[in-house]
C-alpha cells in the first residue's frame, strides 16, 4: 500500500519542525451494503474508501491531518500541513528506519466477503425477513440489513514500526415492527463478527435473528408500560453487558482517565465493584466482532483485566495517553478511519461468569423489573452518570415473571452500581454494538452472564 | 475532477445506465482541542467523495468512491450495474429533470475563510481559561473544541443538470464541572455559526460554567406524575428523534404513526411546525435537496393540523403530490432518503420565567441524554435520563438530577398548554422555543 522509501521521507517531513513522534495510518476499505424493506431488495451500495492519517507528537500535544491521496506528493503535502502546525519550530529529526513487522493472524478468515456472490447475501436477508415476518400477524414492517467491510491498514512510524493488516467484518441486522393501528412497538437483532461470510455457517443463523426481532415486537405490542421507581433488576447475559460498557467502561478509557475526567481515577488497587464482579477487555478472543491482531496505532492487541474480584487493575490506554500517564499502553488505540486520530477504546468487554444459578437470581429477586433485551445507553465519564434503554423488559413480583412491560430505561451512577451487583451468573454471552467516542464509531463487543442489581432507579410511566 | 466526471459518463453509458448521476462532496475541516493548556487534538484535513447512481430497466444502482483513478470509474460503473441488477424495489426511480429554478442565497462567509489556524487556537485557549475563571468551583473544564468546516455539494447528472454550492461555518463546545463537597455536576455548551466573530468565548465560558453550578447539589425527587416544560433545547432535541415520523418514506412503510393522519388534528392549537431551507442564517439552510430540487418553505402542522409530509421525488410520485425537496444524503455514498432542513415549531408569546408562572409547581426540564437509546421514533416513547429544575410558586427552586422523564411524543403534542417565545437553534437546523408539555411522568426516587 506504501513504499518504505516514500514513506520514510513522509515522515521526516512529518517531523521536520521538530516533533518527537510521527505514524502514518493508511487505510483502503470496501464496503457493502444490502438492505431490504417490505420483502424486497431495497438498496444494494458498495463503496470504497481509501485515504491516509499522518499524526505527529510534539510532546503531548497531538496532531492529526488526512487526505484522500495517497500518492507520494499528498502524502508529502499532509506531513508537511502537520509539521507547520508545531507551534515552536525546532531542527527536525530523522525517523528510525523500517523492519516490516510480519503478524500472525489470530482471526483467519474463510470466505471473503468481495468473493461471495452477492445473491448469497441476499438469500441471508430473505431468511432474516421471512422468520421476522412469521412472528405474528402484527408484524406491520421488517427491515434487514447486511453489511460487510474489508478494510486494509498499513501503520508505520518513526520508531520504525511497519505493519499491514486486513481487518474482515460480517453483520446482519433485522429490525421488526409490530403495530395495532394505533401503537406501534420495535424488535431489533443484529449479530456479526470479524469474519467473511462463513459467519452464516458456523454462528449465525438468519431465521434465528429475524424470528427474535419479531417476538420481541410482538411481545412488546402487548406490553403495559413499565412502572416507575426504584427496584431490584436482573439484566439479562449478552447485550445486557451495554450496562458494563456504559456505566463503567468508558470511565475505564485513557481518554477519560489522563485528564481526571473518571470517577476511577487514582483508584487501581481499590474495591470499585462488588467482589463478585471480574471484568475484562480483551481483542484476542478468535473471530470476535472487537478482535483484532494490532491496535490503530500497530501494537498487538491485548488481553486486559479490569477488574478482578471488585479490585481494579488496569485502565485501557493508547500510546499517546500513556505518556500522559505515565503507564505502559495497552494496545487499546482504535480508531474508526483514516479520518480520525486513535485513541483508547474498548474491544470486547465483558464480566466474566460467576458462580450463581440463573433461576435463584429471579425467584429470590422479590419484586422488581428483569431487563432481558437492553437498548443503547450512554455515559458521561466524569460524573458516572448512565442512562440505558430496556428493549425488552418483564415485571417481576414474588420472585416470579409476572408481564413484559414496555418504556423502560435504567439511569444511575457507574461507581455506585458496580458496588451494588449481588448476582453473577454462570453463563457469558456476547453482543455486538458500533461504539461511538471521539475516535468515531468502532464495533465492540458487550457481554455478561446474567447479572442482577440490587437497587437501580428505573424510569418508566406507569 | 471534470475529466473524471467525463470519462464516468461516457463508460456508464457505453455499459448501457440510460440515467446517471454525480454527486461530489469536497470538505476542508480544522477542529483542535486543548484541555488544561494542551493542545490535545488538532485536525486540519481536506477530502473529496463521490457517490454515483445510475438506471438500468428503471432500478437504481448505487455505488460510490474516495480514490479517483482509472479503476475506480470501472468499479463505479459495475458497482452500480451489479446494484441495479439485484434491486427489487417496484417504486418508480427518478433523477431530478432540473425544470426548476434555484434559488439564490449566500452560505459562504469570506470573513470566515481568512481566520488563521493560530487565531482559532488562541480562541479555544482562552476558552478554556474563561470557563475555568467563571466560578472557583469549577474544578476542571474538558474537551474545549474549536471546529470549521467548508462544503461544497456539486450534482450533474446525464439530464443537464450541473448545480453547487459552498458553505462553511464555525463552532465550539466545552463542558465545565463543578465540585462542592461531596458534589460533582457537569455543564456543557455547543454552538454551531456562520461567522468566527458570532463566537464569544466569554458568553460560552458562561454558559458552560454557570450550567455546571447551577446543578451542584442536585437530587431526584419523588416518582410520580408532574407538570412539565421542556427547555428550547431539551424540545430540539426530541423534535430531532421524532422528526423522522414527518418523512413520507416512513409513513409509506408504515414505520410512521403519523400514516393516514394527514388533515387531522395531531397537536394542540398553539403548534405549528415550520421545514424552511431558505431561513436566513441557517445552519441547514441549502439551495436545493440532495437530489437538485430547489428549497422552498413548508408548513407541516398548521396549529394543531397535520398539512404535508415531507418529500422527496420518489415517495411524492407515489402519493400523487409535489416534491417538498426534501431528499438528503447523509454522506456522499448515502443512498437518498428523507430529511428535514430548518425544522422547528412557532415561537409562542410568553417567555420562559412567564411559562413557569403559569405552571406554578412543577418541573423543569433543561437536559436530556441516552435519546439514542431511550427514545424510540417508530413508537413515540420516550423515557429519558434528565437534569432539570423544581419549580414552586413559579420559580426554580433547587435542582434536579438522577430522574427520568418518560411520556409519548405523539401524545404530547396534543396534550402542549403553550409555546414560548425563546425559540432557539441549539445544535444546527433543528428549533424549538421552550415548551408548557402539561402533565408526564417522572421516575425518581
Amino acid at each position: 500500500m506504501l513504499d518504505k522509501t516514500i514513506a520514510q521521507e513522509v515522515l521526516d517531513a512529518a517531523l521536520s519542525t521538530g516533533g518527537d513522534f510521527a505514524e502514518i495510518f493508511v487505510e483502503d476499505r470496501r464496503n457493502n451494503l444490502l438492505m431490504m424493506r417490505s420483502g424486497r431488495v431495497e438498496t444494494v451500495s458498495s463503496g470504497r474508501l481509501h485515504g491516509a492519517g499522518i499524526r505527529v507528537f510534539v510532546g503531548l500535544n497531538a496532531i492529526y491531518t488526512y487526505t484522500n491521496d495517497t500518492h507520494r506528493e499528498g502524502l508529502l503535502r499532509c506531513a508537511l500541513q502537520a509539521a507547520g502546525a508545531v507551534r515552536e519550530h525546532k531542527a527536525g529529526k530523522a525517523s528510525a528506519s523500517m523492519t516490516e513487522h510480519r503478524l500472525q493472524n489470530i482471526h483467519p478468515i474463510a470466505l471473503s466477503p468481495s468473493a461471495t456472490e452477492a445473491r448469497r447475501k441476499v438469500e441471508v436477508l430473505r431468511m432474516a425477513n421471512a422468520a421476522a415476518r412469521a412472528a405474528g400477524a402484527e408484524i406491520i414492517q421488517v427491515a434487514c440489513s447486511y453489511r460487510d467491510s474489508e478494510q486494509d491498514v498499513l501503520i508505520c512510524n518513526s520508531d520504525g514500526l511497519y505493519v499491514t493488516d486486513r481487518r474482515v467484518y460480517t453483520r446482519l441486522a433485522c429490525e421488526a415492527i409490530a403495530g395495532n393501528g394505533t401503537e406501534n412497538q420495535s424488535g431489533f437483532e443484529g449479530p456479526g463478527a470479524m469474519m467473511g461470510f462463513e459467519l452464516f455457517d458456523s454462528r449465525v443463523d438468519p431465521e434465528k435473528t429475524g424470528r427474535r426481532a419479531g417476538d420481541m415486537a410482538v411481545t412488546m405490542l402487548k406490553a403495559p408500560v413499565c412502572p416507575a421507581g426504584t427496584m431490584p433488576v436482573v439484566i439479562d447475559s449478552g447485550f445486557g453487558g451495554v450496562i458494563f460498557h456504559e456505566a463503567c467502561g468508558h470511565s475505564l478509557e485513557a481518554t477519560a482517565v489522563a485528564f481526571g475526567m473518571s470517577e476511577f481515577c487514582g483508584k487501581l488497587g481499590q474495591q470499585i465493584a462488588a467482589p463478585c464482579v471480574t471484568a475484562i477487555d480483551d481483542g484476542t478472543l478468535a473471530n470476535e466482532w472487537g478482535s483484532e491482531n494490532i491496535d490503530d496505532e500497530g501494537r498487538p492487541t491485548t488481553r486486559l483485566v479490569l477488574i478482578e474480584n471488585g479490585i481494579l487493575k488496569n485502565y485501557m490506554i493508547d500510546t499517546l495517553n500513556a505518556k500522559r500517564m505515565n503507564m505502559a499502553p495497552t494496545g487499546s488505540g482504535r480508531r474508526e478511519s483514516y479520518a480520525y486520530a486513535p485513541t483508547s477504546r474498548m474491544r470486547n468487554t465483558y464480566i466474566a461468569a460467576g458462580t450463581y444459578d440463573e433461576a435463584e437470581m429471579i425467584a429470590t429477586m422479590g419484586d422488581g423489573l428483569y431487563a432481558k433485551t437492553m437498548g443503547g445507553g450512554s455515559v458521561n465519564p466524569a460524573t458516572g452518570e448512565f442512562n440505558f434503554g430496556v428493549n425488552e423488559g418483564y415485571l417481576v413480583k414474588g420472585g416470579k415473571i409476572v408481564s413484559p412491560v414496555r418504556g423502560a430505561s435504567l439511569i444511575g451512577k457507574g461507581a455506585e452500581i458496580l458496588l451494588q451487583i449481588d448476582r453473577v451468573g454462570r453463563d457469558t454471552r456476547m453482543a455486538q454494538g458500533m461504539c461511538g467516542s471521539i475516535s468515531g464509531s468502532v464495533p465492540t463487543n458487550v457481554g455478561q452472564p446474567m447479572i442482577r442489581v440490587k437497587s437501580m432507579t428505573v424510569g418508566g410511566r406507569a | 475532477m471534470n475529466d473524471f466526471l467525463k470519462k464516468l459518463f461516457e463508460e456508464a453509458d457505453k455499459a448501457g445506465l440510460t440515467a446517471a448521476e454525480a454527486y461530489v462532496v469536497e470538505e476542508e475541516s480544522f477542529d483542535a482541542m486543548v484541555m488544561e493548556g494542551e493542545i490535545t487534538k488538532y485536525s486540519s484535513n481536506a477530502t473529496r467523495g463521490l457517490g454515483f447512481r445510475a438506471m438500468v430497466d428503471g432500478k437504481m444502482g448505487y455505488a460510490s468512491t474516495e480514490a479517483f483513478d482509472e479503476e475506480a470509474v470501472g468499479q463505479l460503473v459495475k458497482g452500480a450495474l451489479d446494484s441495479a441488477r439485484l434491486c427489487e424495489d417496484t417504486d418508480e426511480q427518478f433523477l431530478y429533470d432540473g425544470k426548476g429554478k434555484v434559488p439564490g442565497i449566500d452560505l459562504y462567509n469570506p470573513a470566515l475563510a481568512q481566520v488563521g489556524p493560530e487565531e482559532k487556537l488562541d480562541f479555544v485557549l482562552g476558552l478554556e481559561r474563561a470557563a475555568k475563571a467563571y466560578d472557583p468551583r469549577i474544578q476542571k473544564v474538558g474537551d474545549t473544541t474549536v471546529f470549521t468546516g467548508k462544503q461544497t455539494v456539486r450534482i450533474i447528472n446525464t439530464y443537464g443538470v450541473d448545480q453547487s454550492y459552498t458553505q462553511n461555518y464555525c463552532g465550539a463546545f466545552l463542558e465545565s464541572i463543578a465540585q462542592e463537597g461531596e458534589s460533582i455536576a457537569a455543564g456543557d455548551e455547543l454552538v454551531l455559526r456562520r461567522g468566527f466573530d458570532q463566537l464569544n468565548a466569554q458568553e460560552l465560558a458562561a454558559a458552560a460554567s454557570q450550567m455546571a453550578v447551577d446543578r451542584l447539589h442536585a437530587r431526584p425527587l419523588p416518582s410520580g406524575q408532574y407538570r412539565v416544560i421542556l427547555e428550547n433545547l431539551v424540545m430540539t432535541e426530541l423534535l430531532g428523534v421524532f422528526s423522522t415520523a414527518f418523512s413520507a418514506e416512513s409513513a409509506q412503510q408504515g414505520m410512521s404513526l403519523l400514516k393516514g393522519k394527514l388533515g387531522e388534528v395531531i397537536a394542540a392549537d398553539c403548534v405549528t411546525l415550520v421545514d424552511d431551507p431558505l431561513l436566513p442564517g441557517g445552519l441547514a439552510s441549502r439551495p436545493f435537496d440532495g437530489e437538485g430540487v430547489p428549497s422552498a418553505r413548508h408548513t407541516l402542522i398548521d396549529r394543531g393540523l397535520f398539512t404535508t409530509f415531507l418529500h422527496n421525488l420518489k415517495t411524492a410520485r407515489k402519493d400523487g403530490v409535489q416534491t417538498t425537496g426534501n431528499a438528503s444524503k447523509t454522506g456522499y455514498a448515502a443512498p437518498v432518503k428523507i430529511s428535514p432542513s430548518n425544522f422547528f415549531f412557532e415561537p409562542g408569546s410568553k417567555t420562559l420565567p412567564e411559562l413557569m408562572k403559569d405552571v406554578g409547581s412543577g418541573v423543569l426540564i433543561t437536559d436530556v441524554t441516552g435519546l439514542h437509546a431511550g427514545a424510540n421514533a417508530v413508537s413515540g416513547d420516550f423515557s429519558l435520563l434528565s437534569k432539570g429544575f423544581l419549580i414552586e410558586n413559579g420559580e426554580k427552586v433547587r435542582p434536579l438530577e438522577q430522574i427520568t422523564v418518560a411520556g409519548n411524543f405523539f401524545t404530547m403534542l396534543k396534550n402542549i398548554r403553550a409555546m414560548g417565545s425563546d425559540l432557539r437553534f441549539p445544535r444546527g437546523g433543528m428549533g424549538s422555543p421552550s415548551v408548557d408539555v402539561g402533565e408526564l411522568s417522572i421516575a425518581g426516587q
